[in-house]
């Protein structure tokens, strides 16, 4: 008997958690790891970790208030170009140290993309940019195409985060060319400057974060993290209520009292900084006439959603803007509305014959996005439409027979481009993968929206934007989802208001545990 | 040695206790089988409809029990029991269509196997083994995976889950008939094979068939239940049993009654029918009905 209690207690050895070592089970567990491809809500949990950018932001504040990173400081010497000093002494995970050679092709590899995934990232967010030039070891500089408006905004994205050249094309091939398979291989051993070394990586099942001794900013608070894939809510609820994990990822409103109701438990969550929308096929045959789809936008109920799958926790938005947008932010704007009579009104005026409306949904991607999905359903009936749903886990907003899904639109930084604009510009994803259009007019429109330096300016062609979004819809944000974190009572964590959607950040000052 | 008198005394008592069970399932399974038939009448409500502002409401005799809602609301706020019924009914109504194919498809090759021999009873029974070694489960997820989960593919993927159990007890059944005097007398009479399968053979069979019928639609339950668990099988917002199931699984720790009472017809269906194929087996089997 002694000896079996001794080998199991040996056998638990490497699972218990020390005092500075946490499990983190989460919803989801990225396929690969590389901050210049990803943009998923998955992958963006996981990048600020690791990684560093040239610039960074204080993100305990709402409002951005840049900071020293890797560069020390910055300044704009024409319109078009940006020149950076950078950090001395900083060192990749690898103990490479790195140098503005690293830094010119971590953003060169972006800005001047040849690989795919690169191009379509650099396409979205990216394309004012042309390229960064090496004016000594110390220093580098930007150049952009045209008077930027978001300079420190767009330097500070995870897409432009830095990674080690030497190390990165010796991972396949010529040890001296960039191949798509060095990406491909970096994608799966990812090494960066951050306060974490990413010590193992299983895609879509684990992922170890030790830390990193010669970090050059503040010390890390843990030294070891564990990521770990618990895709079943209420599996990841039980790893924490049995010790298993010290915090969770993604827990409905639903299953909130279940963990508050624990004295040994808290949760901690924020209306995240993304819209669930719900997105409309302008050039399906049977939906090619806009009143029809905005009859589909007028019937749904948003705040009747948010009461009862969000416990009102939720924010039902007037229009695609958000707070976090700071003077471009417009609560005024009254793009989308709830109105069951002008929705009936509009399908007589169209001619709807009660055709069948398909809403696609995955099954468990989006929290309450299957639930939603159902309660739109009774939504349209009550106006006449014959809605479906159809439970599909592959992405189907490029399918033309696709008519309406849902979605999320994130802010990938806090300015409407940020958020709207990375997915419905002139050409852009919504409108490659054909099921958005644009004009001459739009883009018009569109080009004095992003690139005018005067605020108002910008904020009168946004508003602008938004009048063609709500005479010829494609999308509706439904909300904002409130996204909550279980947790120990030891644990002291919340996500900061100034962080992109899903954040994990364990850096210096984010997270302590009450028993260090 | 042990006695004759040593084995017959527990099986008297077994089948006593038996009997007992057996009238108990079966009056479960005709319950259940009145219920699937007349959900339309006995559903209190329509298992679609939503009350968004009533969701996860308990059962009666809890709090914030909603009047009406006996055996609670789901999270849409649809009645639990309605769904469940008409879930009951969709189940049913795909594991007896999957019996039906399996039986056409098991009981025809196995039909051909025990009469014509040779290769082609050879590549049947091949495709029978085949069949019995590969997880079948898996290969229902793959066959859903790739064509979708529409309700045409499930109840053909559910009709080929059991074809091998008809296809082996019909080809034993015919070869063993084949060699009875009366099946020799009527080839003898000049009677082709396939007068000889439908005048002789299928009527001697079908005792063996219903059994196995019966077996099957409580096995099918079982899989439908599973790849509706796993959202593979029928789709929102219809109910299923195992949809029921599937989709309430997140909610058992703070809302267990709209897993709990799919989950009760499940076993009570399975439970029940499964009773009634060993009471028909038994009635079926003369050895077994002697004893």
């Amino acid at each position: 008997m002694f000896r079996l209690m001794l080998t199991t207690a040996i056998a638990a050895l490497p699972y218990a958690a020390s005092a500075q070592e946490i499990t983190v089970g989460a919803a989801n567990m990225a396929p690969y790891l590389d901050p210049g491809r990803d943009h998923s809500n998955v992958g963006s949990q996981f990048y600020y970790n690791s990684f560093d950018t040239l610039i960074d932001r204080d993100h305990t504040k709402l409002e951005p208030e840049w900071v020293p990173a890797l560069a020390t400081s910055w300044e704009l010497i024409e319109p078009t170009v940006m020149e950076l000093k950078l950090r001395e002494g900083v060192k990749f995970h690898n103990g490479d140290d790195m140098t503005a050679d690293d830094v010119i092709f971590s953003l060169n590899r972006m800005m001047q993309a040849t690989f795919p995934p690169y191009v379509v990232r650099a396409k979205d967010r990216l394309g004012n940019f042309t390229h960064a030039e090496k004016i000594d070891d110390h220093t580098i500089r930007i150049h952009a195409e045209r008077e930027e408006p978001l300079w420190e905004t767009l330097i500070s994205l995870q897409q432009v985060m830095i990674i080690p050249e030497a190390y990165t094309k010796a991972l396949s091939g010529d040890p001296e060319v960039a191949e798509d398979s060095d990406y491909e291989a970096f994608a799966l051993a990812p090494v960066g400057t951050g306060p974490y070394a990413i010590e193992s990586f299983q895609p879509g099942e684990k992922l170890v974060w030790a830390r990193f001794d010669d970090f050059w900013g503040d010390r890390a608070p843990l030294a070891r993290v564990n990521v770990v894939q618990i895709a079943e809510t209420a599996s990841r609820v039980t790893a924490l209520k049995t010790g298993e994990a010290d915090i969770i990822t993604n827990l409905a409103p639903d299953q909130l009292s279940l963990v508050d109701s624990d004295p040994n438990l808290k949760t901690e969550g924020s209306a995240t900084a993304l819209f669930h929308v719900m997105i409309m096929n302008q050039n399906h045959p049977k939906l090619q006439d806009p009143r029809i789809r905005k009859a589909m936008s007028l019937a749904i109920d948003r705040d009747a959603l948010n009461e009862a799958l969000w416990l009102g926790k939720a924010v039902v938005p007037s229009s695609h803007t958000m707070v976090e947008m700071g003077a471009l932010h417009q609560p005024d704007l009254v793009t989308f509305e709830y109105d069951p009579e002008r929705a009936k009104a509009l399908l007589e005026e169209a001619g709807y014959d009660g055709f069948e409306i398909t809403y696609d949904t995955a099954a468990t991607y989006y929290t309450n996005g299957l639930l939603a999905a159902q309660a739109i359903m009774e939504m349209w009936a009550a106006v006449g439409i014959n809605g479906k749903v159809q439970v599909r886990d592959k992405w189907s907003g490029n399918d033309p027979e696709m008519m309406a899904r849902n979605w999320s639109n994130p802010m990938y930084f806090a300015d409407p481009f940020g958020s709207f604009g990375v997915m419905w510009a002139p050409n852009g994803p919504s409108q490659s993968e054909g099921r958005f259009n644009t004009d001459a007019d739009y883009a018009e429109k569109w080009e004095r929206f992003r690139f005018s330096t005067d605020v108002a300016a910008r904020k009168e062609a946004y508003r602008e934007v938004m009048e063609r979004v709500k005479d010829d819809p494609a999308v509706l944000p439904l909300y904002r989802p409130f996204e909550s974190w279980g947790m120990k009572q030891s644990v002291n964590w919340a996500p900061m208001p100034g962080h992109i959607p899903y954040v994990l950040d364990f850096r210096a000052g984010s997270i302590s545990l009450a028993d260090s | 040695m042990a006695s004759i008198a040593d084995t017959a005394a527990p099986r008297r008592f077994r089948i006593g206790q038996t009997d007992l069970i057996q009238k108990i399932a079966i009056a479960t399974a005709l319950i259940l089988f009145a219920c699937a038939l007349f959900a339309p009448l006995i559903a209190p409500y329509d298992p679609l409809a939503q009350s968004l502002l009533s969701r996860l409401r308990p059962p009666m005799g809890f709090d914030r029990y909603a009047s009406g809602h006996y055996t609670g609301t789901d999270e849409l706020g649809r009645d639990v029991l309605s769904r469940a019924l008409y879930g009951l009914r969709l189940t049913l109504t795909l594991a007896f269509a999957g019996a039906v194919i399996g039986l056409a498809i098991g009981g025809t090759l196995g039909l051909i196997a025990g009469l014509r021999r040779g290769w082609v009873e050879d590549t049947i029974m091949s495709l029978v083994d085949m069949q019995i070694a590969i997880p079948f489960t898996l290969v229902a997820l793959l066959i859903l995976s790739l064509f979708g989960s529409s309700l045409t593919v499930l109840v053909l993927v559910l009709g080929i889950a059991g074809w091998e159990q008809y296809a082996r007890i019909v080809r034993a059944e015919v070869r063993k008939l084949g060699a009875l005097p009366f099946i020799e007398a009527a080839r003898a009479a000049g009677a082709g094979p396939v007068y000889t399968a439908r005048h002789h053979v299928l009527p001697n069979i079908v005792s063996p068939l219903v059994v196995q019928f019966t077996l099957a639609v409580s096995n099918i339950v079982i899989l439908e239940s599973t790849l509706s668990f796993l959202g593979l099988g029928v789709q929102p917002p219809q109910p299923s049993l195992g949809s029921m199931v599937g989709l309430g699984r997140d909610y058992m720790p703070t809302a267990p009654w709209i897993v709990l009472t799919p989950a009760a017809l499940i076993v009570a269906l399975t439970f029940s029918v499964q009773i009634l194929g060993d009471w028909l087996r038994d009635r079926a089997d003369v050895r077994l009905r002697d004893r």
